[in-house]
């Protein structure tokens, strides 16, 4: 569905990503996970247009999208849910989703159906659709944003940190939006922390360290891994060690947030 | 008690003047965080064109300040590309700085084609008046306030029902869920900017009806907009309404029943008791972000 090939990109003068090769299968949900400064939100970043790649190629169901503005990236069929704090929380929920259709605001039908459409699958569109997206809760606030990004009927919806900031009843409806989502027929390729978390949730996992993805499997087998905690903080074995520790505490949270 | 329904009546008028004067200041803050101290400048630059373009054909200048809207939504979008947008990129607190000598320029500016004499427009209702019983309302003030809450309802309406205004009002919130939805947030503050600069033309206009002006007096200008934005919290829309009216009517009650020569004193004794009692403003840091835009 989506394929990146030997894609380089950056901020001023050095290369975050340094040729990373990746394919996210139809109707799949795939998470990227590694350690801080990896480059995992700058491929959300490329492939949602607000990084221009220096070398290399981005496709969209065969057809390249690599260098395009990020409206007609939307238009193409794939929309980024921001992390945390990309929700309009002084616009209302409405207004949330209008801005939401902002690449379809010449057809002004289409919007209005697809917000109905849309809160049949998400009652909260409807229940509080006047009130300030601010006032509502962390789950709640990912709930509009899952729901405004699909507003353009996406092929392929990508997702940045979705848990971040978030407690475990949040995350919890984190997991069960993105289901969600990919049942509404959207392909989901993901930026997770929490690497548990986020493996659970994933049909395909990808583990990148230092702008280069080195390891790609099925997430169950990923998370079955006896040295996933070393691929998630770092190689080195200083990394490694000093991350084991973290890693224990880490399990604990995440499995809260999936119970 | 007729002297002070009077002047309370005349305050208020002066006040709805005052809240479209601030209103393009308070937008520019409230989204953009940028302190354009050439709003001022802004004002009297319209004053100008309006008291020229009056002098020269005899349109009623309150209309001139509506066709004036156009200019002075390019004037700022050339203001924001040539000046604004690079400083921001440089260090976003230099705009204060690059505004203030926007300002200064633009009064050597007007200087130097209209000179330093004192100018005003007046129309032909400008010394008329309508009476309610013991009270009479200046017709001049009384169309200006009108126009200038018709023009603000307008700018709510803009930012409240429009794409540009949920887009001006998002990119508010947060400029990366704006641009990922799809929104152009360097277009969007261009606009934003440009509307700002815009409600300078009507406000301009009144200006050049009810006072008489030169090219320094934007100097006068930046002072009250200051003080009826630090009145109802910095960003605050429906706090500089607030601030406008209060301004408004504490210039009022001065004139009457103090001394006609204290009320430019008026600004600053409001900003100095405000920073004392209040500093975050009437509307208080809860609105401030949101109050920019609703």
């Amino acid at each position: 569905m989506i394929e990146l090939r030997d894609l380089t990109a950056g901020y001023g003068g050095g290369d975050v990503l340094q040729g990373v090769d990746l394919a996210v299968e139809r109707g799949s949900i795939t998470c990227v996970v590694g350690p801080n400064g990896a480059g995992k939100s700058t491929v959300l970043r490329v492939i949602s247009g607000l990084l221009r790649p220096r070398l290399g190629e981005v496709t969209l169901a065969g057809a390249s999208i690599a260098g395009r503005s990020t409206p007609d990236i939307i238009r193409a069929g794939i929309v980024q849910v921001p992390q945390a704090g990309g929700l309009f929380g002084d616009l209302t929920v409405h207004e949330n989703m209008l801005v939401g259709g902002h690449v379809l605001r010449r057809d002004r039908k289409r919007v209005k159906r697809r917000i109905a459409e849309l809160a049949e699958a998400f009652p909260i569109l409807g229940e509080r659709a006047g009130d300030k997206a601010g006032d509502l809760s962390g789950g709640q606030r990912r709930i509009v944003e899952f729901a405004r990004a699909l507003i353009t009927e996406p092929q392929v919806v990508l997702l940045d940190e979705p848990t971040l900031g978030l407690d475990p009843r949040a995350s919890a409806v984190v997991f069960e939006t993105t289901k969600m989502v990919q049942s509404l027929g959207a392909t989901v390729l993901m930026v997770e922390q929490n690497v548990r978390f986020g493996l659970k949730l994933a049909d395909h996992g990808v583990v990148m360290e230092r702008g280069r993805v080195i390891l790609a499997d099925t997430a169950e087998a990923l998370l079955a891994r006896p040295d996933m905690s070393a691929l998630f903080f770092g190689s080195t074995p200083q990394a490694g060690e000093a991350a084991e520790g973290r890693e224990e505490a880490r399990k604990s949270t995440a499995a809260g947030s999936l119970a | 008690m007729t002297l002070l329904a009077q002047t309370l009546i005349f305050g208020l008028l002066t006040g709805g003047v005052y809240a479209l004067m601030s209103s393009g200041f308070t937008l520019t803050f409230g989204v953009m965080r940028v302190i354009n101290l050439a709003h001022g400048a802004l004002l009297i630059v319209a004053a100008f064109f309006t008291w020229w373009l009056w002098d020269r054909t005899g349109i009623d200048p309150l209309l001139l300040g509506l066709g004036l809207t156009v200019v002075m939504y390019g004037i700022g979008w050339v203001l924001y590309k040539t000046v604004i947008a690079r400083v921001q990129r440089i260090d976003p607190e230099l705009t204060l700085v690059a505004s203030f000598g926007v300002a200064v320029a633009a009064s050597g500016v007007l200087s130097l084609i209209w000179g330093t004499e004192a100018r005003a427009a007046t129309p032909s209702y400008f010394n008329t008046s309508i009476s309610l019983g013991e009270i009479v309302i200046p017709r001049a003030q009384l169309y200006a306030c009108v126009g200038a809450v018709l023009l603000l309802a307008a700018l709510y309406a803009l930012l409240r029902g429009t794409f540009v205004g949920r887009s001006i009002r998002a990119c508010a919130t947060s400029r990366n869920g704006a641009a990922l939805v799809g929104i152009d947030v360097e277009r969007t503050m261009a606009q934003m900017f440009a509307i700002g600069a815009a409600t300078t033309a009507f406000g301009g206009a009144a200006l050049a009806v009810l006072y008489q002006f030169v090219p320094d007096s934007h100097y006068v200008w930046i002072g009250r907009v200051l003080c009826i934005v630090v009145l109802g919290g910095f960003g605050s829309f429906a706090g500089a309404a607030a601030g406008a009216v209060i301004l408004g009517i504490g210039e009022a009650l001065t004139a009457a029943y103090w001394d006609t020569r204290w009320t430019t004193a008026v600004p600053y004794l409001l900003i100095i008791a405000i920073l004392i009692l209040r500093p975050q403003g009437l509307f208080g840091a809860r609105h401030r972000l949101e109050g920019a835009t609703t």
